[in-house]
């Protein structure tokens, strides 16, 4: 994907704009999906660009928390350090880490290397709890963003803003890196190490610099949320933050510089929408994974990239038609599956069962406003023929647009 | 069979071994290579041509023996400082950057040189000398119109030279190319052929081949690896009528 100049100043006015627009509730959740958003960045350069897959980035970017935590309380927001700058605190830890954590990793490539980093994180989630000095025990730290510079740092949209300027200011980094020489060899040490080092290049000095950069903006960007949080606890380092991390990357898509970002934002921004709507969200995040690795290997950045092939080649008119026809297969499965799970997580909760030993025959479940009754025919026909229509509409679109639909 | 030194030789080796476990594939090498000498290397499958490339370029370690490059004991060392002390080698089986384009790969091999790998704050698009050699070994291994091709998606004898390309990049003293004919039409082989000659010119080349014809034009001295022993070493008509190594390897249709 080419850098679009235009498409470039529309978006960044956009996510300026936004805190005049959005209510506080939602503009918590943009500060979460920019972080979430570099975080993938700084993932997606060492997985996709450098090849190396990581299952336990959050190590790097716990440190770049618990680090910033220390600074804010140490600081105050005076003197060397004031508040906006702390999240560079982060970044040095997490590039201190990711020097070192790298060094070891990166001795070993593919499945010795991803366990590697896996046991990096897990030894550091399991060591957090007992350093009660470093990482505040169970509880964690928790801190003050002080004023600083004029500012208060009081309200959202400051903070809003503060981590927007970083986030953009990183990524616009990351990209510049993918045009360094530095960059170049990335691709080449992801492509065939073995021939780099025939080329006189030390190839653990690569792979160690690509994996310190990596570390680098993901503890900047678990600064970021130490800052916007004002605490950090021992759940940074959780193996969940680090598979979200891997799974938003993957489901935008690691082939382009962008996916990451979009997947990331993208995925959270779902969660903290449906979070309160449903308990099945992770189901969810893991069914989309895994339907996107099986149908769209490249992510959603890939099957954008699809749609513009597909306008190229063969016009506007048929690519709107199948888009149409693709999205409202997506709308039908999604509304057929997400109904069907919900019913069987309401029908299987304790809650329920309890009524039911209660009752003399199984009470109806509520859902969308209305009661269902267990028994009903037209309560599984619902969710039976949505779906239904839904896998006809594929097979449509299969027959006309062949693979590239 | 003597080598007839007079010059230190670019490339000295001297009771060179390497088994694995207790199988002895290299049993003694001795070989010297004359600056700026084109020599070629046979013998049967399994003498130990490849594994003796390996030893030589830093990709195995040797059991015993030395290896002298340009005055310098190298056994041992690793690729990359190999490389960097002059000596540059092609695999035998196509060994690039396959989803890179032709000109991203050779452009990665000319790199080295400048000491770029820590270069953060640079474009490498700014970088006119690198793009400018760049070009050039394109133009020389005669792939500039396909430099924006992907490397694995070019014809195999299109790789070979993109690879002679590569190796070339970090300007060697001495060259390795192992096999770079396998695998080619004889009109594909012949054209590699004068692509070598053209591009290692003022070099030392050390050449395994399996095609004799190109043994006998390119090489102007060969040497004979038999069970990881050098058994003869001398000119293209001094190999013919040897008799050991008729023997050993040319076999009686060969020399008849």
């Amino acid at each position: 994907m080419r850098m679009n100049l235009p498409l470039l100043v529309a978006g960044v006015a956009l996510l300026a704009a936004l805190p005049a627009v959005l209510p506080g509730g939602l503009l918590i959740a943009s500060i979460q999906m920019l972080v979430a958003a570099l975080f993938a960045s700084a993932y997606g350069m060492l997985s996709g660009r450098a090849g190396m897959l990581s299952f336990g980035h959050a190590a790097y970017f716990g440190m770049g928390a618990f680090a910033t935590v220390h600074a804010m309380n140490a600081f105050g927001g005076s003197g060397l350090l004031p508040t906006p700058l702390m999240p560079l605190v982060g970044a040095a830890a997490g590039l201190a880490i990711g020097v070192v954590a790298g060094w070891f990793a990166t001795q070993r490539s593919g499945t010795t290397f991803a366990m590697i980093t896996l046991a990096i994180a897990e030894l550091l989630h399991a060591l957090a709890p007992q350093l009660k000095g470093l990482f505040g025990g169970e509880s964690g730290i928790s801190t003050m963003r002080a004023p600083s510079l004029g500012l208060s740092f009081g309200s959202t949209t400051q903070v809003y803003y503060l981590t927007l300027v970083w986030v953009l200011l990183s990524i616009a980094l990351l990209y510049f890196h993918t045009h360094t020489p530095a960059g170049r060899l990335t691709l080449a040490l992801r492509e065939n190490g073995h021939r780099l080092r025939f080329l006189g290049y030390n190839v653990h000095g690569l792979g160690v610099s690509a994996f310190a950069i990596s570390a680098m903006f993901s503890g900047l960007a678990g600064g970021l949320q130490a800052l916007s949080n004002e605490a950090a606890n021992y759940a940074v380092f959780d193996a969940g933050v680090s598979a979200t991390v891997v799974l938003n990357s993957y489901i935008g898509g690691v082939g382009s510089f962008l996916g990451p970002a979009l997947g990331a934002a993208l995925m959270t921004f779902f969660g903290y929408a449906v979070s309160d709507a449903t308990q099945s969200w992770l189901l969810y995040q893991g069914v989309l994974f895994v339907l996107v690795m099986m149908f769209a290997p490249t992510g959603l950045s890939g099957l954008f990239g699809t749609g513009v092939r597909l306008v190229e080649q063969r016009g506007w008119r048929p690519a709107v038609f199948s888009a149409l026809l693709v999205g409202g297969a997506a709308v039908l499965l999604t509304a057929g599956g997400v109904f069907a799970v919900e019913l069987l997580q309401r029908l299987c909760s304790q809650d329920y069962r309890a009524l039911a030993q209660a009752a003399a025959e199984l009470p109806a479940v509520t859902l969308l406003g209305r009661p269902w009754s267990p028994t009903s025919v037209s309560t599984w026909m619902l969710p039976a023929s949505l779906l239904a229509c839904g896998t006809v509409l594929v097979f449509v679109a299969r027959r006309r647009f062949g693979s590239a639909a | 069979m003597t080598d007839g030194v007079k010059n230190e030789p670019i490339l000295r080796i001297r009771g060179l071994r390497k088994s694995f476990g207790p199988v002895e594939i290299i049993r003694g090498v001795d070989l010297d290579l004359q600056a700026g000498e084109r020599r070629a290397l046979i013998g049967p499958n399994g003498a130990g041509k490849s594994t003796l490339f390996h030893l030589i370029s830093g990709n195995l370690r040797p059991s015993s023996g030395e290896i002298v490059l340009n005055g310098q004991h190298i056994e041992g060392w690793s690729p990359e400082r190999v490389n960097r002390r002059g000596l540059g080698r092609s695999f035998q089986i196509t060994n690039i950057f396959p989803k890179l384009t032709v000109f991203e790969n050779v452009r990665i091999a000319v790199m080295q040189r400048y000491r770029l790998q820590y270069a953060f704050w640079r474009r490498i698009e700014r970088m006119a000398a690198i793009r400018e050699e760049t070009e050039r070994l394109l133009e020389r291994v005669r792939l500039q119109h396909q430099a924006a091709t992907l490397g694995g998606e070019m014809t195999y004898s299109a790789q070979r030279s993109l690879e002679l390309a590569m190796t070339l990049a970090s300007d060697p003293q001495v060259v390795l190319l192992d096999e770079p004919m396998a695998g080619m039409s004889s009109e594909e082989t012949q054209y590699t052929a004068e692509l070598i000659r053209e591009v290692t010119a003022g070099r030392t080349l050390l050449l395994v081949e399996h095609d004799m014809d190109v043994v006998f034009s390119l090489g102007e001295r060969i040497s004979v690896l038999v069970y990881g022993q050098v058994i003869a070493t001398g000119t293209p008509d001094e190999i013919r009528s040897h008799q050991g190594v008729r023997e050993a390897y040319l076999g009686e249709e060969h020399a008849a």
